[in-house]
Order: structure tokens, then C-alpha cells, then sequence
């Protein structure tokens, strides 16, 4: 591991797929909040005919055209989508998965093309279908570096905004604020993001690393701030591990790799996150479903004890059974026996236990059978 | 060049010919509008009227394609921060990860400016907004644990932080309990007291008497306007809402030709 480690190309790969995953998770929790992940896949579909072009126009597999060939037919698609939205009657989702599919088929075309044509740097654009590690180079960490750093300099310096139109665009328009921008800034970002992954995933996985981060990242957190921290340290790390398991062994692609590092931050996430995590959820429900038999218990309890006009009525297991119409659970008349409400009693001549409420019991009782009538409260 | 001529500043509101469409179909048809500052008005229409296409073209979230709209005689753009604006509760998505009175603070956010953040005297104005409504004890509770009453207690608190001398709510009593209905009149009453304008589109016809004393019907194209007691008529509210229209409240029980079942438009529009 430290001879892997210690390597300067496993060392280039490392940073930049961590820096590629902090990018993308901290862009990519504004797009999961604006609803918008759907856009970043059509956007890295959109950008492979830009590869293609731009390979074209330099000659070459020149990095900067690539890049800028990519970012050009990205913002076309955007462009052509916010058209087809504004102008025809189909929605945004019909909109999204016609230019997704338009432009990437015009990209394997032209990927075949070039292919079709020869020559030895063109095996190389297939790497950006679905992305290659190796192939970054130290100087492009500069670029991902100097972008992503604006990248942050501009939602720490726009965050109330981002904020305010993440949320609630229409408000924020009302107040005056130019959301088309904020909105563009926001979206030219994440096309920013997906144009420096290319490489590293390549076109067809991009988006999960947009998505996955700020998904997993929105289980545990409470507050904005917090989810898009979080979302890009998810990112960073799925980035950083996935570099380091392609890397040791060979012909893993680092790309895919990564997606499902991040993935499977979704899953655990969605899994043990407290409160929003579906075991913490389920073991709430247990709870208040336990909560609610042992309360049924204690009502019975007290009817009988009306009924019978004697505070400490001894109720027979069976008589519960039948004032309650189905037989509680062994464990609810220990857990109430725990929890100080009833107590187990003899009640000569019979043999069979007993039980009776006792004083904290009582008031418990009369508690539940009081808030049963305000039911309808408003709360959650 | 900012053109500082006044248009009609008599008028809270002014809505001259604005005609707005979605695809072939008008939205809203040649609108005459004006409502006088210091009123508490209702717009009341059916579903698919054009009641909340008109709030939000007024608000200038909308491009009309005719027509005009001036608020104390100017346009939105000049009045930015003199409007509180409710929207539907359902059209922001609750789970978003934040707290009930960083919403409120969200009603601040055009007055801090850019690159600035909100300091504590934001905090604590944004507090005592939660505290007109009652849900000072909610602050920091995270906006998808509220109940839908709460949720709107929060977006008026949003409005209402603005200090705005006209207030636009989009069906601000739509899904919410009796004891938050009785929460938002109050807190609009009181603040027509103070002068406001209140701007509000309702759906619930029964209850349109008791809470405004300005009333404008809408169906696409403008019925009626004024003051309750001479537009909430049978006539006018046929015109509105034509055969659905059954019974309503008990001012206007001169209506006789009621075969339908009662139909007070409990559904929420869009």
C-alpha cells in the first residue's frame, strides 16, 4: 500500500479524484435540492459530441479542447431543453430524456467516426465514455483545483441566495432577486463539475457522483450548511477510495468504481441514518406500536377497575385478554411491570397471577384516556 | 432611464388590460383590477380560474403578454421588498434540511444584500415574526417535521418579517386546521388595522363575508369588484361560478335554482 501510495501517478489520481468528488458533492447537493439531478445526467450525456469535436478541432486529445468542446455542447443541450420546455407543451422530464439521447447518439457517431479514421490518440476518447484514472495528468490537478476553488469562493459568497432559490425560486423572484442568474450560476457550476469528472468518469456515470454524495449526505444532516459539507467529504472520499481500489488492482475502472463507493454511501445512509435511516424508522415504529398495546393494557385496566368500582381490581390474565379482544404480548405486561404501572398479585382462593394498577399506573391511565379525545390535534 | 411618473397611485393595486396565456388558452383575459390600499380583499373564483396566475403575474413572476400592473402607482420592480408575497405551501418541497426560523430569515434576505449574512438583530425580527403566529416554540424545528398548519404559519411569518405595506397571500387558508384558520385571520386583521394592504386568494365561499371587506370574482376575465357587501351578490356569484354553483353562505341565500351539492372549492389550484 505505501509503494502504491508513494507512487507519483497513484498520488495524481488520488488528489484529483478526491478533489473531482468534493467538487461534484458540494455542487451536487444543490442540485438534489433544486430537483434538478436529472439535468446533470442530460448535461454529461450532452458534453461526449463536444469531446468528439473538440478532439476534432485541436487534432488531438488536447486536454483544453476537449474541455471546452464538452462545456459548449452542454450548454446547447441546456439551452435546447430550456427551449423545448418554454415552447412546446412537453414536459421537463420528456424534454431531458429526448436531448440526453440526441446528443449522446450524435457523440457515439461521431466517437466511431474518429475511431473509423485511425490513428493512435483516438483510442483514447473511449475513455471518456466511461472514464480512466490514469489518464489525468499533475497539470490538470491545477485546473480542478483553480475551478474548484471559485467554485466554493462562489457559494460561500452566494449562499443566502443559493440558498433562498434552492428552496423557493418563485419568493426569492418576488423579492427582486435575479434568480435567472443565480439559477445559471448555479447550473453552469454543475456543468463545471461534470466537465472535469469526464475524464476521471466519463460521461455515462457522471452524474451518479453528483446525485449519490448529496443523497447519502441529506440522511444525516438538519441544515444546508452541514449537507453540503458533508456531501463533499462523501464525494472526496468516494473519489479517493475508488482511485485507490482501481489502482491496486489492475483493470478496474476507476470510474464505475467510484459510482458505486458512493452508492453504497446511499445505501448504509438510507439504511442507519438516525432518524431518516429506514432501520431508525423501523425501530420508532416498533417502539410506538409497543407504547400503544401497553397503553390499551393500562385502559383496560382502569375500566375494569370502574367497572368493578375498586381502585385495586385484580384482573386475571384471561379477563384482559377478553376486555382487550386479543391476548397482549407476555413481554408488554413485563415491560408495564418494569416501568412501575402494574403490579403482579395473588388473589386467593384462585392461583393464577393477577394484576393490578398501581398509583403511577392510574395516572397514566387516566393520562391516555384524556389525550384520546383531543386526537385531532394538529401535530405532525 | 427609470421612468419616476406615477400611474393611477390611488390604487394598492392596479390591473389595466393585463391579458396572460399558457400555450393557445387565455390564463387571464383582458383584467381590469383595482383595489384601494387599506382593504382586506379576497379574489374568489373556481379552480382553473386564473386566481393565482394573476398573483404571480402581478408579482411579476409571470410575463403577461398585454397589459399592465402598477402597485401604488409603480411597477413590481420598483416596489421590490414592499410586498410580502405567501406562496402555495406546496410549492416548495418541505424536506428541505433547515430550521422554521431560517425560513423566516429567507423573508430578509433581499434587504440584507449580497455578500452579507444575516446578523442577530435579523435573528430576533425573524423570531418575533414566529412569535405573531404563535410558533415561537417551533424555531428551531426542521421544516419537514412541522404539521401542514405550522408550515404555514412559518410562510406568513416569512411575509410578515418583511414589514410590507401590501401582502399577498396565495390561498393561505388551503389544508390547514381551524385553530391556525383563526391564527392568520386574526394576524391579517390586525395588520389591515395597521393600515395594510391584504391581498388574498381564497377558495373557502362561506366564510368570505366574515374575514374581508373587498371582494373581487374571477373566472379567467374579471366578474365583479368592491367592497363585500355589494359584490358578494347571487348574480355575481352564478357569473362566477356558473352551474356548479349551488347554495353558498347565508348573505347571498337568495339563491334559489340550487340543484348541485354545495361546492366551496376545497381543492387547491394550479
Amino acid at each position: 500500500m505505501t509503494a502504491l501510495l508513494s507512487s507519483n501517478i497513484v498520488q495524481t489520481v488520488l488528489f484529483g479524484a478526491a478533489l473531482l468528488g468534493a467538487i461534484s458533492g458540494m455542487l451536487g447537493a444543490f442540485a438534489v435540492l433544486r430537483q434538478q439531478s436529472l439535468l446533470g445526467d442530460a448535461l454529461s450525456h450532452a458534453a461526449l459530441p463536444g469531446v468528439c469535436l473538440g478532439f476534432l478541432v485541436a487534432g488531438g486529445r488536447d486536454l483544453g479542447s476537449v474541455l471546452a468542446g464538452a462545456f459548449f455542447t452542454g450548454a446547447l443541450a441546456a439551452l435546447i431543453m430550456q427551449l423545448i420546455v418554454r415552447r412546446t407543451t412537453l414536459k421537463t422530464d420528456a424534454a431531458l430524456g429526448i436531448v440526453l439521447s440526441v446528443f449522446f447518439a450524435v457523440g457515439v457517431v461521431a466517437l466511431t467516426y474518429i475511431q473509423g479514421q485511425g490513428g493512435a490518440a483516438s483510442a483514447g476518447l473511449m475513455t471518456f465514455l466511461f472514464g480512466q484514472a490514469a489518464a489525468i495528468l499533475r497539470s490538470d490537478l491545477w485546473i480542478m483545483g483553480a475551478g474548484g476553488l471559485a467554485a466554493l469562493a462562489l457559494v460561500l459568497a452566494l449562499w443566502k441566495e443559493f440558498k433562498l432559490v434552492s428552496f423557493d425560486a418563485d419568493f426569492a423572484r418576488a423579492q427582486g432577486l435575479p434568480v435567472t442568474w443565480i439559477e445559471g450560476a448555479l447550473t453552469v457550476m454543475v456543468a463545471f463539475a461534470i466537465v472535469i469528472g469526464l475524464q476521471l468518469v466519463g460521461v455515462v456515470l457522471m452524474v451518479a457522483l453528483l446525485i449519490a454524495p448529496a443523497a447519502a449526505a441529506r440522511q444525516w444532516t438538519r441544515a444546508l450548511g452541514s449537507m453540503v459539507v458533508l456531501s463533499a467529504a462523501f464525494g472526496a472520499t468516494a473519489g479517493a477510495l475508488g482511485a485507490l481500489i482501481s489502482a491496486s488492482a489492475r483493470g478496474l475502472a476507476t470510474g464505475p468504481v467510484v459510482v458505486l463507493i458512493a452508492t453504497a454511501f446511499v445505501l448504509i445512509s438510507m439504511l442507519v441514518a438516525p432518524r431518516r435511516g429506514l432501520i431508525w424508522q423501523a425501530l420508532a415504529a416498533r417502539a410506538m406500536r409497543a407504547r400503544i398495546s401497553e397503553g390499551r393494557v393500562l385502559t383496560a385496566l382502569q375500566d375494569l377497575a370502574k367497572a368493578h368500582d375498586d381502585t385495586a381490581y385484580k384482573a386475571e390474565r384471561g379477563m384482559l385478554n377478553t376486555a382487550l379482544g386479543a391476548a397482549p404480548h407476555a413481554m408488554r405486561i413485563q415491560a408495564l411491570e418494569r416501568r412501575g404501572l402494574i403490579q403482579q398479585v395473588t388473589h386467593p382462593p384462585e392461583t393464577t397471577p393477577h394484576w393490578e394498577l398501581t398509583k403511577a399506573g392510574h395516572a397514566e391511565a387516566r393520562a391516555l384516556s384524556g389525550t384520546r379525545t383531543d386526537a385531532g390535534k394538529d401535530t405532525p | 432611464m427609470r421612468d419616476d411618473s406615477l400611474h393611477e397611485p390611488q390604487f394598492a393595486l392596479h390591473v389595466e388590460d393585463l391579458t396572460v396565456t399558457y400555450g393557445a388558452d387565455p390564463a387571464l383575459w383582458d383584467i381590469d383590477l383595482d383595489i384601494p390600499p387599506g382593504v382586506m380583499a379576497a379574489i374568489v373564483g373556481p379552480n382553473g380560474s386564473g386566481k393565482s396566475t394573476l398573483l404571480k403575474t402581478a408579482l411579476g413572476l409571470v410575463r403577461p403578454v398585454a397589459g399592465h400592473v402598477r402597485f401604488l402607482g409603480r411597477p413590481v420592480r420598483q416596489m421590490r421588498g414592499q410586498i410580502g408575497y405567501v406562496p402555495q405551501r406546496h410549492s416548495v418541497d418541505w424536506d428541505f434540511p433547515t430550521t422554521a426560523r431560517d425560513v423566516v430569515e429567507m423573508g430578509l434576505y433581499g434587504k440584507i444584500g449580497w455578500f452579507r449574512r444575516p446578523n442577530a438583530a435579523d435573528r430576533a425580527r425573524a423570531l418575533d415574526a414566529l412569535r405573531e403566529l404563535g410558533m415561537q416554540d417551533y424555531a428551531d424545528r426542521q421544516i419537514s417535521q412541522l404539521s401542514g398548519g405550522q408550515q404555514q404559519r412559518v410562510f406568513i411569518a416569512r411575509a410578515l418579517v418583511q414589514d410590507a405595506p401590501i401582502l399577498i397571500l396565495d390561498e393561505p387558508m388551503a389544508g390547514v386546521d381551524a385553530a391556525t384558520e383563526a391564527v392568520i385571520i386574526d394576524l391579517l386583521h390586525r395588520l389591515r388595522a395597521q393600515g395594510r394592504t391584504i391581498i388574498v386568494v381564497h377558495h373557502d365561499l362561506t366564510t368570505v363575508q366574515s374575514y374581508f371587506d373587498w371582494l373581487v370574482m374571477m373566472n379567467v376575465r374579471i366578474i365583479a369588484q368592491g367592497p363585500v357587501a355589494e359584490t358578494y351578490t347571487p348574480e355575481n356569484l352564478r357569473a362566477t361560478y356558473g352551474r356548479q354553483l349551488a347554495m353558498i353562505a347565508s348573505g347571498a341565500a337568495t339563491e334559489t335554482g340550487a340543484d348541485t351539492g354545495t361546492d366551496t372549492g376545497t381543492g387547491t389550484q394550479k
